[in-house]
Order: structure tokens, then C-alpha cells, then sequence
């Protein structure tokens, strides 16, 4: 290290001029964007299939032939006895969930970052563990916690107990992608904070929580599709009720009806267009913040 | 004072922790008993230390499974990073005002039903589908090419339905990354490029591919030329010295996390070799699936269990210390 | 006054198993040991059969009729039942149903497999406790598991005089519930050949399945449904499958393994296989019968076939789970079904054989409905009659032998 930068003492080529230089600004304008449309087509190609296939109108019940352009199951996109109190159900499990474990396993993760206590190390196997679980187990194994606790009226398999299934196994990804966020967070933005005289409350919410909110919307995310997605677990904790995963499951021995794919395109819709909203309102809202300064 | 914060972090972690340890340690305890069993449904269990051979007898023909897990999974986690990385760097780095609209166009499609997404990659990806359809016609492949019923299309599988679990860790590593750091380094660093890109590059595009060919049973030769090409060009034109210094470094906690997410699932995984493979390419989920639900053996299906964690554990230990724990998982004071 | 009496012993009783759940639970804590109430399986001491405790469920009559309780728990598999053609969010039968007594049936069409199903429930049973379901639909190899483990209910077949009078004598013939009474025939497919003959030429026989053959290399698909799979393997070979051994069953796996290295079988599938005969991937299938039916206008190419040697039939049974909370209105609604109308009813809109005495008549009798008369994947013909095989119910010991060897072919 040493060497080399005496090395480079003395007269340097301006990184901003030259060849190599306008080659890196075209790699990181053109180059990085085309690849992350190219990314993001291939993560929306699935998509663009159900989509399309939701204007099938196919002949049988498989949904897999496109047969010819329709809208009926569009405008009629909970005809399937079972669809609407399934999609409902697993709405809000995924909502609710999503919510109860992001809180937690937030916590959990400053508590892993910020401090050094004893039982760290088993606290960190114990949030590896249920990733590493094999789901039918995970699965399995809450059913009998749950009978043995006496079972109905005491204690029904419900709604209840698919959330407690849903949050124990959000906890772990929640409380790893947080982490991702906490590492190597500087610390002096808060103890300037604190020196201002703020205290730790305000220092967290004022300081720390802004900063990490990313991690925490990030996590929010991953929980939310896991949650939404479940079969196996939520098959051994659903008791005399249906979600929609296991809806689907039960219908692809048939022929999933097109109704399904109109549910699946809305989800997507209705969470891609709700963000861009947002975003071109965060859009206007700064270019109005900052109009009297254009204006002066 | 000083007692109520040391209390702190175990305030922080209660209701978190005992949610863990009530709904799921003390479940897997039963289910690690129950690995110690001998004995059927209707005959009765009983519980007995020696049968610890439970663990050898039902991990012995399963080796191969175990084996296409850790291939499987090991691959998938890579390329996911190799997808994932460049896509969470531009959307940190040049994302602006978009960048919550596309962390959700990336995490969006994962709302929907897995099965949902399988059938489409089917449609897409079937051996005369609008993909390999028109090649096939044109010439440009075999007839009896295929990628559905095969590994390959188990890791793709694998890949595409982790690659948000990737991205989002590495995104929110990076997003914090002070770009001033960056342009430091870049001020600091003659010209841009990194010297050393292109041999580094080429060995490991190379290495990769080649590794990845022997392990599926493909022919290694022109696969790997191109991949140490592809390695070389990227190395040398792509990856610049404050990359490698600054802010990939930056980003490991990202990365770490990302890997975790990907690796740790994808090796109890079982519905992707389901749906998209074929008998030869069944992973250890799958022998997990088939003797807790079809054979109803539980002290085989409970010890199996066991063995896929504590190897998942130990994996996971190797490879904090190889990364460097303090770095990964505490912050800097 | 004798019932208010009955009915605070259940409460009590039902507390008193409860509480001794836990406690049992506490005690595994210590002994760590043999026998544990509510572990990751059901269990017994070691040499005693888990058995569950007598049922809680509250009895509502001893009598000649039994009454419609306000809502009823039925699980079954997707369309096993007719959609109301005015209204698509709900089932015409059940309507009819709750029209006529009352009741509110909360229909869930949440099984997808047996196995998983069962497991779903299995804890509840064994622990005394309400299973959730008080009538579920299985296959009849796992009926017979359940009735051998004590797992369902018996019918007061006083509550089911259509369901007595009108199940087909078919049904009648088999050693796992002679007298009839804990299950109920609800559907019953047939497992054959579907294949595409424009690809394959005619075919007619089973041992196509094993043939290497240019046509069909690498484009023939087995399933993962054990007796289905051993069953046609076996008639292939020349064995029956009605008394299945274990040297069958080794001569069997062993066909089907050198099948597979002979590179013939492109997947052991589930249901997907229809998806990869329609596209092309596959074209030769082991398949059922009302799978093909569906695939009917989608693929007008693909075809069932009934193969010389013989095709495997199942059924699906409506039992009802030990410890159901309404016994005797599941027995009526079963009951229901069996009326040779309601099932015409329900059958129009399924493609699968009937259980039912009459109904073949009916749609003969109708304006409408005549060509389903006619359909042989719904009324097989009576030269199909003999070509039909059910897979003998098997021992525990068997049945385990059976899939552990069949594992082998699956992959696991």
C-alpha cells in the first residue's frame, strides 16, 4: 500500500477528462441502466404471463393454452366459490404479520448490533435456525404445540394461530435484512445528537430510525411476500379455514381458473401503482417545496 | 443507571426472543426427541438413546441429496448475488426519487402465487415454447434440448425466487453508503479502472463456469473460455478500484445478509426440484417431504431435519468467520 | 332432561382431557419419555396401538333421525362439487341443502393430497379433541388406515336410508369396511394411459410404458401416487395388483428404475403431467380419467386410453373424522348426496364415475342431458367392467415396505 501510492505521487492524469474517464460515465449511465431493465424484465416476465393469460378465456379449466382474448374473468374476478374469503383471509395474516414481526425482529436486531451481552451467540443460531428448518416441520411441529395446549374452545386453530406461524418465521428475515442496515452504522450522528441534548428517545427517533428506515421498509417487503405466499405452515395451522395459497393448491389439481390470475395481476398492480403514486407525489411535493426558492 | 442499561438489550430482544424460543424451540426439542424414536404410528414410539443410529441409517442413502442441495443452493446463492448485486448497486446509486418504485417492481412479483410464477416459467421456458420454439426451428438447437425436467432449471428456479431476498439486503447496505467516500476514492486512485481487473476477472468467470460445468455434467470447454472472457472484460472495463476498495467493502453486510437469505432456505428447498426437475435431481427437502408425509416416518424425517440444520448452522459459522464477524454484524463506534 | 344431564358430563369431560393434555405435556417434560400426548406424532406406549380416547363430541340424538345442527364442516377436494350456475360464488348442493333444513354448510376445498390432509388433523384426533372437520373426503387406501387406527366415526346408518339403498354393489365387495358404515364412496376415477396418439401411434398396452421407443424416449411420465404407479407396473408385468406383495412390488420398482436409466421417463409427476401433455413435453402418461376429460378442448389430440391388461380404479370416501362435533347432520348431508336427483345434480358437472344407484337412468330420461349418459369416463362400459382393478389395501408393515421401494423411483 505503501509503495504503491508513493508511486502515484507526482503529476496524475485529471480523472475527470480522458478516455477512460468518459468511458466510466457511460458505463454508469447507460451501461448500469440497461442492465437494470433488462434485471427488472426478467423479474416481470412471469408476471407479464399471468397477466396475459388473465384475458385468456380457455376452453377447459387448465389455463395454459391462450385460446382466445377476454374479459369476462375481469370483471367478474371472485366467481370461484371459496376465492374472496381466501384472498381476504391471506390479506390480512400478511398485513398483520408483517407489522407484528418487523416491530419485533427490528428490536432484535438492535439489541444483536448496538450491544454486547452474554447469550448473543445462541440468540444469533436461534434466529438462523427457523430459515433452516425445513417448513413441514416447522410446520408439523406447531400443530402439536397447539393441540396440546387443549385445542378448541381453548385454544382454536384460526386465524390466531396461522399468525403466530406467520410472524415466528418472519422474525429471522426481518432481524437479518435490519442488520444489513445497522452494520457499521456510524455512531457519531447519534452521540452528536445526544451531545446536543437530546435524549435517548429523541436521538432514536429523531436520528437513528430515519436512517434506518430502509432496513426496515426492505424487511417490511420480504416479510410481506413470504407471508402471502405460505402453503406448507400455514396448511398445518389453518384449521377449518383456507388461504389463498392453499386455495390455488387445491385447485391446480383441476386447473387453477383464470379468476386466480386476475387476483394474482391485481396484487401486483394495485402495490406497483400505489408506490408510483407515491413517488410522483413525492415528485410534485418537492418541486412545490421548492418553488418560492426557484421564484426568488 | 448503569443497571438499567445493561437491562437495555434484553428489553430489546424479549418479545422477539420469546416468541422464537416459545413457538419454535421448544417445538424443535419434541421434534429432536422425537429423531430418537423407534417404533411406528399405530405400533407406538419409544424413546431410547440408542437409537441414535436413527441419524447414520437415514442420512447414508441420502448423500447424494445432500450433495445436489449444497450444488443447488451454493449455485443459486451465487448467481443471485452475480444478478442481484449490479441491480441493487444502480438502484442505491443512480435510483433517485424511483428507487422505492423499483425495490417494489423487484419485490412485487413475489406477491403473487409461486405456483402462479412456476407455470409461467413453464409456459415460457416449455421445450417448444415461445422461447425455444422458434430456435429449435431455426436450427439453432437440438430438437431434444430441454431446460424443464432438469437441474438447470431447479437453480434457475431457485435463483429467480431468491433473487429478492438479495437484492433488498444489498440495497439497503448500500444506499447508506457515503458516496463522498467514493469519490474520494476515485479522486485518490489513477484513473478509474482497476489494474489487476482482468486477471482476477478472468479466473474467477472462468473458475465459476468451469466448477459449474463439471458438477451438472456439461462439457467445460467453450463455456468456460467465454465465461473468462466475459470475467476479463468485466474485470478490467466494469469494476473500478474504488469499487474494490470502498464500496463493495461497505457493502458486505449487504452481501452476508443477502447470502444467508438465499442460501439458508434454498437448502431445505423442495418445491422448486419438485415442480421444475426430475427424479435425478431431487434435493434433501424433497427426502424430507416424502418420509414425514408419505412414509410417515417420523424419527427418520426428525433426525434428517436435524442434520440439515446443524449442517446449516456449521456452514454458516464457517462463513462469518471467513467474511469477518465484527465487521458484518456490529456497528462501528 | 336425560340429555342436559349427558351433555354437562361431555363439558366436563372434555375439559377433564384437556387439562390432561397439558399435563401430559408437563410429564414429557420430565420423563422424556415414552409416551407423549401431543409430540410430533401421534403416540402410544410402546406396544399399544394409539388409540384416542372415547369421543367428546357432543351426541345429538340416539335416535331414529338425527337434527340439523346450524352449520356443518365439510373439506374436500377442488371440484368435487357442483357450482351454482346463477351465482358462481356458491355450490348449488349446498344451497339446496341449507334451503331444505336449515343448515349452513362451511364448504372448504382445502385437500390437495391425502397424506398432508390427514397430518393436518391427525394431532387433533388422537388428543380427543374437535378435528375442525366433521366430513372429510380421503381415498380409500387411506380409509382403510383410518378405520384401522380407530380414526372415524361409524355411521347410524338408520340416518342414511338413500345412502343404504342406492350405493352401487360395486362398492360393497372389499375386507377394510364390509358393513359399510364408516365410509361413504363419494367419486371414483380411473388410472390409465393418456397419450397423444398422433405422436405415438394407437397403443394398447401397458407395456408401452416400459418400451424404449424413438416415439415416446424421454417423453413418458409416471406418477408419484404410489398404488397407481405399482398397480399399472404390475399389471404390465403380469401380476395383480388386487393381492399386492412385496415381491411385486421389488419386480415393479425395479421395471420402472430401468425405465428410468433406459432414459424413458422424463418425470415422476403430480398432476402437472397434464400441463406437459398438453404442451408436448410429455406423450405418454400414466393419467386419470377425469384429468384427460378436462383436457378434452384444450388438446383434442390427447386421449384416455383403457389398456389391455387393465386399468386401476380408486375411490374418494366421505368419512367422518373421529370427534366431529356434527355426526349426525355430516350424516345427512352424505345422506343427501346419495338421492339419485342431487346426484345428477352434482355429477353433471364432475367427470367422474359415480357412486350412486339411478342416476345414469336420469340423465337418459332427460332432454338435456342425454350425451352424459353416454360417457364412458362417467358410466365405463360393461366390457370395460372386468378391466377394472383395485389395488389391495395393504398391511402397515406392507405399505411402508411399499413406499420406501417406491421412494427409489420418485427420486428420494
Amino acid at each position: 500500500m505503501g509503495a504503491t501510492t508513493l508511486e502515484r505521487a507526482g503529476p496524475q492524469p485529471r480523472p475527470d477528462v480522458g478516455v477512460a474517464a468518459r468511458a466510466r460515465r457511460f458505463v454508469d449511465r447507460y451501461l448500469l441502466f440497461a442492465y437494470t431493465g433488462l434485471a427488472i424484465i426478467y423479474l416481470l416476465l412471469p408476471i407479464a404471463v399471468i397477466l396475459l393469460f388473465s384475458f385468456n378465456n380457455p376452453s377447459g379449466r387448465r389455463n395454459f393454452v391462450w385460446t382466445e382474448f377476454s374479459i369476462d374473468a375481469w370483471l367478474n374476478p371472485l366467481g370461484i366459490p371459496g376465492l374472496a374469503s381466501a384472498v381476504t383471509l391471506s390479506l390480512i395474516i400478511a398485513l398483520v404479520s408483517t407489522l407484528v414481526a418487523t416491530a419485533l425482529g427490528t428490536l432484535m436486531a438492535i439489541a444483536l448490533v448496538r450491544y454486547e451481552f452474554r447469550g448473543s451467540r445462541l440468540t444469533n443460531a436461534l434466529i438462523f435456525l427457523p430459515m433452516a428448518t425445513p417448513e413441514i416441520v416447522m410446520g408439523a411441529s406447531l400443530l402439536t404445540l397447539f393441540v396440546s395446549f387443549g385445542g378448541p374452545p381453548f385454544f382454536p386453530l384460526s386465524l390466531f394461530t396461522i399468525l403466530i406461524a406467520h410472524i415466528l418465521f418472519n422474525i429471522s428475515y426481518v432481524v437479518v435484512t435490519v442488520r444489513a442496515r445497522l452494520a457499521g452504522f456510524p455512531r457519531h450522528l447519534e452521540e452528536a445528537a445526544m451531545d446536543l441534548g437530546a435524549n435517548e428517545w429523541a436521538t432514536f427517533w429523531k436520528v437513528t430510525f430515519p436512517l434506518i428506515l430502509p432496513g426496515i421498509i426492505a424487511a417490511a417487503l420480504l416479510a410481506f411476500s413470504l407471508s402471502i405466499d405460505d402453503f406448507v405452515i400455514t396448511n398445518f395451522t389453518s384449521g377449518r379455514t383456507q388461504t389463498f395459497p392453499m386455495f390455488i393448491y387445491a385447485q391446480a389439481r383441476v386447473g387453477v381458473p383464470v379468476q386466480v390470475y386476475v387476483i394474482g395481476s391485481i396484487i401486483f398492480l394495485v402495490a406497483v401503482i400505489s408506490v408510483g403514486l407515491t413517488t410522483l407525489a413525492g415528485r410534485r411535493q418537492a418541486a412545490k417545496d421548492f418553488e418560492p426558492i426557484r421564484k426568488m | 443507571m448503569q443497571r438499567r442499561r445493561a437491562l437495555i438489550p434484553y428489553l430489546l430482544l424479549a418479545p422477539g426472543l420469546l416468541w422464537l424460543l416459545f413457538f419454535f424451540a421448544w417445538p424443535l426439542v419434541q421434534v429432536f426427541v422425537a429423531s430418537f424414536w423407534s417404533g411406528s404410528v399405530e405400533r407406538g414410539y419409544s424413546f431410547s438413546l440408542s437409537n441414535w443410529v436413527n441419524y447414520p441409517t437415514a442420512i447414508e442413502p441420502v448423500l447424494p441429496h445432500v450433495g445436489r442441495s449444497l450444488l443447488y443452493s451454493a449455485t443459486a446463492t451465487v448467481l443471485t448475488l452475480l444478478i442481484a448485486y449490479p441491480l441493487a448497486y444502480t438502484i442505491a446509486m443512480r435510483g433517485g426519487r424511483a428507487k422505492n418504485l423499483l425495490l417494489f417492481l423487484i419485490v412485487a412479483p413475489f406477491f403473487t402465487s409461486f405456483l402462479l410464477r412456476t407455470l409461467s416459467w413453464k409456459i415460457l421456458l416449455g421445450d417448444s415454447g415461445v422461447i425455444f420454439g422458434p430456435l429449435k426451428d431455426a436450427g439453432l438447437l437440438p430438437p431434444e434440448f430441454r431446460v424443464l425436467a432438469t437441474p438447470m432449471a431447479v437453480v434457475a428456479g431457485i435463483t429467480y425466487n431468491f433473487l429478492p431476498f438479495m437484492t433488498l439486503p444489498i440495497y439497503v447496505a448500500l444506499e447508506k453508503v457515503d458516496f463522498r467516500l467514493v469519490e474520494a476514492a476515485r479522486d485518490l486512485y489513477a484513473g478509474p479502472w482497476r489494474r489487476q481487473g482482468t486477471v482476477v476477472g478472468a479466473i474467477v468467470g472462468g473458475g465459476l463456469v468451469a466448477g459449474l460445468a463439471l458438477a451438472f455434467g456439461w462439457s467445460p470447454a467453450i463455456p468456460t473460455i467465454l465465461a473468462a472472457l466475459v470475467g476479463a472484460i468485466i474485470g478490467r472495463f466494469l469494476i473500478s478500484e474504488a469499487f474494490v476498495r470502498v464500496t463493495f467493502p461497505l457493502s458486505l453486510p449487504g452481501v452476508f445478509a443477502g447470502s444467508l437469505l438465499t442460501f439458508i432456505p434454498a437448502m431445505g428447498d423442495y418445491v422448486n426440484a419438485e415442480f421444475l426437475g426430475n427424479p435425478d435431481s431431487r434435493m434433501l427437502g424433497n427426502v424430507i417431504q416424502n418420509r414425514f408425509l408419505t412414509q410417515n416416518d417420523f424419527p427418520e424425517a426428525s433426525a434428517l431435519s436435524f442434520i440439515l440444520m446443524g449442517g446449516i448452522l456449521v456452514i454458516v459459522m464457517i462463513y462469518t468467520r471467513v467474511l469477518g464477524t465484527d465487521q458484518l454484524t456490529q456497528s462501528r463506534v | 332432561m336425560p340429555d342436559s344431564i349427558d351433555r354437562s358430563i361431555e363439558i366436563t369431560r372434555r375439559r377433564f382431557l384437556a387439562g390432561s393434555a397439558m399435563a401430559g405435556f408437563a410429564a414429557f417434560l420430565a420423563a422424556c419419555g415414552t409416551q407423549g400426548t401431543g409430540t410430533a406424532a401421534p403416540t402410544g406406549t410402546s406396544g399399544t396401538p394409539a388409540t384416542p380416547p372415547p369421543s367428546t363430541a357432543p351426541v345429538e340424538t340416539k335416535g331414529v333421525e338425527a337434527t340439523y345442527s346450524a352449520e356443518l364442516n365439510w373439506a374436500n377436494w377442488c371440484c368435487y362439487l357442483d357450482v351454482d350456475p346463477n351465482d358462481d360464488t356458491k355450490w348449488k348442493t349446498l344451497e339446496d341443502f341449507k334451503a331444505a333444513n336449515g343448515t349452513t354448510v362451511n364448504y372448504q376445498e382445502v385437500i390437495d393430497e391425502n397424506e398432508g390432509f390427514v397430518a393436518s388433523i391427525s394431532n387433533q384426533i388422537t388428543a380427543g379433541q374437535d378435528p375442525g372437520w366433521d366430513i372429510i373426503v380421503v381415498t380409500d387406501w387411506m380409509v382403510a388406515r383410518l378405520v384401522r387406527l380407530g380414526w372415524v366415526e361409524q355411521f347410524s346408518l338408520n340416518n342414511m336410508p338413500n345412502y343404504v339403498a342406492n350405493v352401487r354393489d360395486v362398492y360393497k365387495d372389499q375386507d377394510w369396511d364390509p358393513t359399510m358404515d364408516h365410509h361413504a364412496p363419494w367419486q371414483t376415477g380411473m388410472t390409465g394411459i393418456g397419450y397423444d396418439p398422433t405422436k405415438t401411434g394407437e397403443l394398447t398396452s401397458l407395456k408401452s410404458l416400459f418400451e424404449v421407443n424413438s416415439k415416446w424416449k424421454g417423453k413418458t411420465e409416471y406418477l408419484t401416487e404410489m398404488r397407481d404407479s405399482i398397480g399399472l407396473t404390475m399389471l404390465a408385468l403380469g401380476l395383480d395388483p388386487r393381492n399386492p406383495t412385496r415381491d411385486g412390488a421389488d419386480q415393479a420398482v425395479a421395471a420402472m428404475l430401468k425405465a428410468r436409466s433406459d432414459g424413458i421417463v422424463r418425470d415422476v409427476a403430480g398432476n402437472y403431467y397434464t400441463e406437459d401433455l398438453v404442451s408436448g413435453a410429455a406423450v405418454l402418461c400414466m393419467a386419470w380419467s377425469g384429468d384427460v376429460v378436462g383436457l378434452a378442448s384444450d388438446a383434442p389430440n390427447i386421449k384416455f386410453l383403457f389398456p389391455d391388461e387393465g386399468v386401476m380404479f380408486w375411490t374418494d370416501n366421505a368419512v367422518i373424522p373421529k370427534g366431529a362435533v356434527h355426526k349426525g347432520t355430516a350424516e345427512l348431508m352424505i345422506d343427501w348426496c346419495y338421492v339419485p336427483e342431487h346426484q345428477a345434480q352434482i355429477e353433471a358437472g364432475i367427470s367422474y364415475v359415480t357412486p350412486v344407484k339411478g342416476v345414469k337412468e336420469l340423465y337418459e330420461a332427460s332432454t338435456d342431458q342425454k350425451a352424459l349418459a353416454e360417457d364412458p369416463l362417467r358410466f365405463p362400459p360393461a366390457e370395460i367392467e372386468p378391466k377394472l382393478v383395485q389395488f389391495g389395501i395393504l398391511s402397515e408393515e406392507d405399505e411402508k415396505y411399499f413406499n420406501e421401494q417406491f421412494a427409489k423411483v420418485i427420486g428420494v
